[in-house]
């Protein structure tokens, strides 16, 4: 019975080539998700955000480096929607390229915190013993420590840079998901299935990757959305703090950092605004997203 | 009530913290040490005096040996000095910053926990009506917009806006003043920095609860005609905490980690400020020290809140 049922997790296209009717994860756990007003709104504006990023890869209203292209602290006007900063650059157009390092490190450390924390997680719970006391310890040795402090020793120790800041990033919330996959194993790890994998003479890369992996997914995948709002936001205080992409480039978190000033500096509040309102946009959209994903592919969570 | 297995739990807790703290140190040790540039740089010392330096504060002597030297005092209490304001010895420093940072970071955890169980408890009592939904979109705004947005609407705010109406009659100081700050002063990075936290125990709060109401002795409760206040407040709600109780520990963190950056907002003299312009200014001795501090207290915390743990519900034995 167990080796019968094929994994519907590699399925994407149910209906046509499989001889018994059943609905996959994906399409049950799409349609559960279309029904989250929430989920919904949060989905619209992550694709809003998605284009506009693209957009401004090739285009911006103006030139979002060049210092002077108005006045500085100039206030929201008609040729300047959103006004202009303290060196006199358009801030609709900073904010747009801002976009860039958000979503670049969000989605960058979420996959890279997916396969090492996926890895590492179902290494150490497949195999239990030595493997699994080492890569405990290590996690609990991350958890001992603030992750925003190891973010910056590891940016300070391999200097500026958008890929920098991804891999301190990455290093520091690698553990709730090496933990949550090696729960995982350790539980299915001890199911008939996998007995039978066993018996079968599969081998442990097979077992793990093949059996345990894609009946563990729902839960890995809800845990990695929930990866990018962290990492959105740790790369915002990390920026914020001045550790962060180099100065000409526009971030959130740099410009939040130089409306703050100014804003202490006496001058209007609209260059710190528009970097938090985004921020914070951003950020509920993934974490509304990643409750909706959490409803609908692990029902069994509770909420 | 302490029991030989409690004893032999909290022991090898506090092994593995120390072993966390060495580990930590030392890699904070070894990256700091490898970084290009050093303390002295702003004072244009070159050549053979920067030698003279150097040699003098053991900076020229192999990672190792120096960590060795680092560790000997540690274990004594003295975390050596500082290399940017030359010889100022650390741990009295970084104490008292560790006694700010811990006001701020103990203000912040009652905002939190008052906050997120107050908020969880109504939320849960009206599950599905607009105060449920209010509370939790209260929560997911909380743990989604940073810290600093927070604390720069604040200052935006009370700083200025209030400022201004009110012709400078009342409005929040800052930066701070004096070491500590008064309460005004202090209220505002509290709130700030505790409101994070808060969504995450609103949300385990209002599960808890949920998760409790739904159990017989609650039942009987109400059947006996006990006050709805009284079931909630004294049956529910003290069994609901166990849960919440095991997120403490993540929420020390994530108050330790704001703080950092509430503390750089505010221009708060405490750890996380230090911590930041140790970086900037390649003192290396400051930034193993805060480290250190921070391992500690993380590790202590988390002891502490697991103690807690058995405290509330007797059920658990370590």
């Amino acid at each position: 019975m167990a080796t019968a049922l094929p994994t519907p997790v590699t399925v994407d296209y149910a209906g046509g080539t499989l001889a018994r009717e059943q609905v996959s994860l994906w399409r049950d756990g799409l349609r559960r998700l279309r029904r989250n007003k929430l989920a919904l709104g949060a989905v619209i504006y992550l694709v809003v955000l998605a284009l506009v990023c693209l957009v401004s890869l090739f285009w911006t209203p103006y030139e979002p480096n060049v210092i002077g292209t108005c006045q500085t602290y100039q206030l929201p006007t008609a040729m300047h929607p959103l006004g202009c900063d303290d060196l006199g650059r358009d801030s609709l157009s900073r904010l747009m390229v801002g976009s860039q390092v958000s979503l670049a490190v969000g989605l960058a450390t979420a996959f890279i915190v997916l396969v090492v924390g996926v890895v590492v997680g179902l290494v150490a719970g497949y195999f239990r013993g030595t493997a699994d006391a080492i890569i405990s310890l290590l996690i609990n040795i991350f958890y001992g420590v603030p992750p925003l402090l190891v973010a910056v020793a590891l940016y300070v120790l391999l200097g500026s840079g958008l890929i920098n800041i991804i891999i301190a990033i990455s290093a520091t919330v690698w553990m709730d998901m090496a933990r949550l996959a090696r729960g995982q194993a350790l539980s299915l790890r001890e199911r008939e299935f996998v007995e039978a994998a066993r018996a079968g003479g599969a081998r442990w890369g097979k077992i793990v990757f093949g059996h345990i992996l894609p009946n563990a997914l729902g839960p890995i995948i809800v845990q990695a959305t929930f990866v990018i709002p962290i990492a959105i936001l740790t790369a915002a205080f990390l920026t914020f703090l001045g550790f962060g992409v180099p100065p000409p480039t526009a971030d959130w978190g740099g410009m939040a950092n130089e409306g703050l000033s100014s804003l202490q500096g006496g001058f209007d509040p609209y260059i710190l605004l528009w970097p938090a309102v985004a921020l914070s946009l951003t950020l509920l959209a993934f974490n509304f997203f990643g409750d909706g994903l959490r409803d609908a592919f692990d029902p069994r969570q509770k909420r | 009530m302490v029991t030989r297995g409690t004893l032999i739990y909290i022991g090898q807790r506090l092994v593995l913290i120390a072993f966390t703290v060495l580990v930590v140190s030392f890699g904070v040790f070894a990256v700091v040490h490898s970084l290009p540039g050093n303390a002295f740089v702003s004072d244009r010392v070159h050549g053979r005096a920067l030698q003279i330096l150097l040699h003098e504060y053991g900076l020229d002597q192999p990672i190792p040996v120096q960590y060795w030297s680092f560790l000997r005092g540690a274990v004594h209490g003295d975390l050596g000095v500082s290399l940017y304001v030359r010889g100022l010895p650390i741990t009295p420093l970084v104490l008292r910053e560790l006694s700010v940072s811990a006001l701020l970071g103990g203000s912040a955890l009652i905002v939190t926990i008052g906050l997120g169980v107050t908020f969880g408890v109504l939320a849960a009592v009206r599950q599905n009506s607009w105060v449920d939904y209010l509370l939790t979109s209260i929560a997911v705004v909380g743990y989604s917009v940073p810290s600093f947005v927070i604390a720069s609407l604040g200052i935006l705010i009370f700083g200025q806006w209030l400022n201004n109406i009110t012709n400078g009659a009342v409005f929040y100081p800052e930066p701070w003043t004096g070491n500590y700050g008064t309460l005004t002063e202090l209220s505002l990075p509290a709130i700030a920095l505790g409101f994070y936290s808060s969504g995450q125990i609103t949300r385990m709060t209002r599960a808890a609860m949920l998760d409790v109401f739904q159990q017989d002795y609650i039942r009987t409760a109400r059947a006996k005609g006990l006050q709805n206040r009284i079931v909630v407040l004294r049956h529910a709600l003290r069994n609901a905490l166990v849960p919440v109780t095991s997120i403490l520990g993540p929420t020390i963190i994530g108050v330790v980690t704001g703080s950092v950056v509430i503390e750089n907002i505010f221009g708060i003299p405490g750890l996380g400020k230090e911590f930041v312009e140790s970086i900037f200014q390649h003192d290396y001795n400051v930034t193993v020290g805060v480290f250190t501090i921070y391992a500690v207290l993380i590790g202590v915390a988390n002891l502490a809140v697991d103690l807690v743990y058995t405290v509330i519900d007797p059920r658990i034995r370590y």
